[in-house]
């Protein structure tokens, strides 16, 4: 019987709206991921500064900053320092305006203040606060006395590396850590996907067991077929849209990133970089802690459904479960700057949480296989006492309507 | 060979919906299952159908429990009528067969074959939330009816329908009937309960009033129902004991005798009062005893 009610959830759904156009949006995002670093590139290049052009006036006595600004200025091709001693301040700054420039940067002992046209413009008062603090800074170094040489070494940053060693290995490997950083944004991007969709798919559970409750056609079907097997047949039935949804998202992901690879669009596209090293490892992993994830919460939103009598009730009573999956994902986010906390291992062996932080474990570190493994274990039992408890309280929420039952109405209906 | 209800009670909360209610329904029959409203005859039903677990009692088909036969045998239309609003008619009535048993061809098949039947040819390839309350509630019948059960259970088929609608129905319902299927319904409408069924079971707060054979119960209800008209004094009847007027109607007067009156005396009385045009004793209608057996009840 269940395949019958699988293949009706599909079938109608796959038609919907809804999820033509979440389809369709995937794979324009998907797209626009692959075009995501040139734009940035432009993006970034466009608010940057092109060329600083500052006029100077220093009423310092003591201190003078114009010459080590003028060496800058030398140094630098985007630099241009016009020294505007013996104008005022009014001239100085007409001088600005005429000539449409950056600013006028008036320097009295150590306070610097820069007249501009335009102060909101943060990334150029960035850069031009920069220009000044290392003008400061090499006119000190000028009054300590320290040679050309000496300042360079002074300023010379370390190489720093990072070795990773495991216990019982004699030496470690070196640790790239470009490609961590790719690792992390790549698992953050999946980490988000098992977010939105067992937010989207369990939502769609719920709402999908409240429409047949308001439209009455529960009576008919629990007539005829056993309400588990209804439950299961709506879980499965949406179950295979998602992964359908993510195949065809994948997919696109992966055809952009051999474009990108081979063909003349190659250049065009700049296919990002962490797409470029997914790993097929990873996206296994990704459909197996999807489809726990799915299949734990899939069904407390089917009870959570059958609780109301209206659609539009539903957000009510999902809103908990929602905050479940949000502290998942929190916690797989603070997992992140510490895969191998007490807090990560804690959160990636709970159910409720497991399927995201375990998931970011293992694409960001190794985690010992038994806590993988305990993982699945915890969460396959999760899934059998979970199911068990829904359908009983499915059972009887789906022919129950008008007033939403108490918690303590709920209890009831599990011992029943 | 039969449908036995046995004993069967039902609480909610302090509440009994049903109350050791038993009776039987023969292979074969077309059975009216009546009672006021809330009297427990949707709850009994899903009891029947295991939809909701009775707290006592049993439900048995052919001597085998109820529950152990599978679903495919019978048909059930709900009194919350309801079908997936987006699904298309034809496609809705083939997932129905479906998941009934039918396999994809004869479902198929079969709905072509009811649609045209209930007068719905035209509407296979429309949305079911297109069609119109009425025809909404044929596809439903349809639904039930499809896979050709043995067992047809209908909670209030003819509400919401319209004479021509009403008497489609009852048509499919005689029919299933001459080709020996066992149809139970449910109805407030006496007159179309009367009009097709032989056996009936009354009940009202979950205890069963009145159950059997509709005529046997008639004839021992007795004929004491007196439909009198007369050209002069029509006040006579005031001073017979035992006489009560049921209803005053421009034809004529409608009484119900009490035991042990005397219909002959009344007549004489009559005849003295004026010209008797119409003097008539009649079996009770079933509207009146479901009136008279709920009122006692009460």
């Amino acid at each position: 019987m269940i395949p019958v009610l699988v293949k009706r959830e599909f079938t109608t759904r796959v038609k919907g709206t809804a999820y033509i156009l979440t389809t369709v949006v995937g794979v324009l995002v998907f797209i626009g991921l692959s075009f995501l670093p040139p734009i940035m590139e432009r993006l970034s290049s466009s608010i940057a500064p092109k060329h600083i052009e500052l006029v100077v006036l220093d009423q310092g006595i003591e201190s003078s900053h114009l010459p080590f600004l003028l060496q800058l200025s030398q140094e630098r091709e985007d630099l241009t320092i016009r020294d505007a001693s013996g104008l005022d301040e009014r001239a100085a700054y007409a001088m600005v305006l005429d000539e449409n420039l950056s600013g006028l940067l008036l320097i009295d002992g150590p306070l610097c203040t820069l007249v501009t046209p335009d102060s909101k413009n943060v990334v150029l008062n960035e850069e031009i606060e920069n220009v000044v603090n290392q003008a400061a800074t090499l006119w000190r170094a000028t009054q300590l006395g320290l040679t050309q040489d000496e300042m360079q070494s002074l300023f010379h940053a370390v190489d720093f590396r990072i070795r990773e060693v495991a216990p019982e290995q004699e030496d470690g490997r070196e640790v790239d850590q470009v490609a961590q950083t790719q690792a992390m944004v790549l698992a953050y991007f999946l980490l988000f996907m098992i977010y939105m969709a067992l937010i989207l798919y369990g939502n769609m559970v719920a709402s999908g067991v409240a429409e047949e409750k308001s439209s009455r056609i529960m009576e008919v079907m629990v007539s005829t077929v056993k309400p588990v097997e209804l439950m299961f047949g709506k879980i499965i039935g949406v179950g295979a849209l998602g992964l359908m949804q993510f195949f065809i998202w994948i997919s696109t992901g992966l055809v952009m990133t051999f474009l990108g690879r081979t063909s003349f669009l190659g250049g065009l596209l700049g296919v990002a970089e962490p797409l470029r090293a997914v790993p097929l490892g990873g996206i296994l992993w990704f459909g197996l802690y999807f489809l726990l994830g799915y299949f734990f919460y899939a069904s407390i939103f089917a009870a959570a459904g059958a609780l109301v009598s209206r659609v539009e009730e539903v957000s009510q009573v999902v809103s908990l479960l929602m905050m479940f999956i949000m502290v998942g994902f929190f916690g797989a986010y603070f997992s992140f700057l510490n895969p191998n906390s007490s807090f990560a291992v804690t959160t990636s062996l709970i159910p409720f949480t497991a399927p995201m932080v375990m998931f970011a474990r293992i694409m960001l570190a190794d985690p010992p296989l038994v806590q993988v493994a305990a993982s699945v274990v915890i969460m396959l039992l999760a899934i059998a006492v979970g199911t068990w408890l829904s359908s009983k309280i499915y059972r009887i929420g789906i022919l129950l309507y008008g007033k939403r039952p108490s918690l303590g109405q709920v209890a009831r209906f599990l011992k029943g | 060979m039969s449908l036995v209800i046995a004993d069967v009670t039902k609480r909610f909360r302090d509440v009994k919906a049903v109350d050791q209610l038993s009776f039987t329904v023969r292979e074969g029959a077309l059975f009216g299952f009546l009672g006021p409203n809330g009297a427990g005859k949707t709850t009994t039903m899903r009891v029947i159908l295991g939809i909701i677990k009775s707290d006592e009692g049993t439900v048995t088909w052919k001597g085998k429990d109820f529950g152990r036969w599978g679903t495919g045998f019978y048909g059930y239309l709900p009194e919350e009528r309801g079908l997936y609003p987006k699904m298309r008619v034809a496609e809705h009535l083939e997932f129905l067969g479906r998941i009934h048993g039918l396999d994809k061809q004869k479902a198929r098949r079969e709905t072509s074959r009811w649609l045209e039947r209930f007068e719905l040819g035209d509407l296979g390839s429309k949305r079911v939330e297109e069609l119109s309350k009425g025809n909404q509630q044929k596809v439903q019948v349809i639904g039930t009816m499809l896979h050709d059960p043995e067992l047809i259970i209908l909670d209030e088929p003819f509400s919401g329908l319209d004479p021509v609608n009403s008497a489609l129905l009852k048509d499919v319902l005689l029919e299933a009937h001459d080709r020996g299927k066992t149809v139970i319904f449910s109805s407030h409408r006496m007159d179309q309960v009367e009009e097709i069924c032989q056996d009936i079971a009354l009940i009202n707060r979950g205890r069963l009033l009145l159950y059997g054979n509709l005529k046997q119960i008639k004839k021992s209800m007795g004929r004491q129902i007196l439909r009198l008209s007369l050209e002069g004094n029509t006040d006579f009847w005031a001073r017979i004991p035992g006489l009560h007027l049921l209803q005053e109607r421009a034809d004529y007067l409608e009484f119900r005798l009490d035991e042990g009156v005397d219909a002959n005396r009344v007549l004489a009385e009559a005849m003295e009062a004026g010209q008797v045009i119409r003097f008539e004793l009649v079996e009770p209608s079933l509207d009146q005893i479901f009136v008279e057996k709920v009122g006692e009840g009460a």
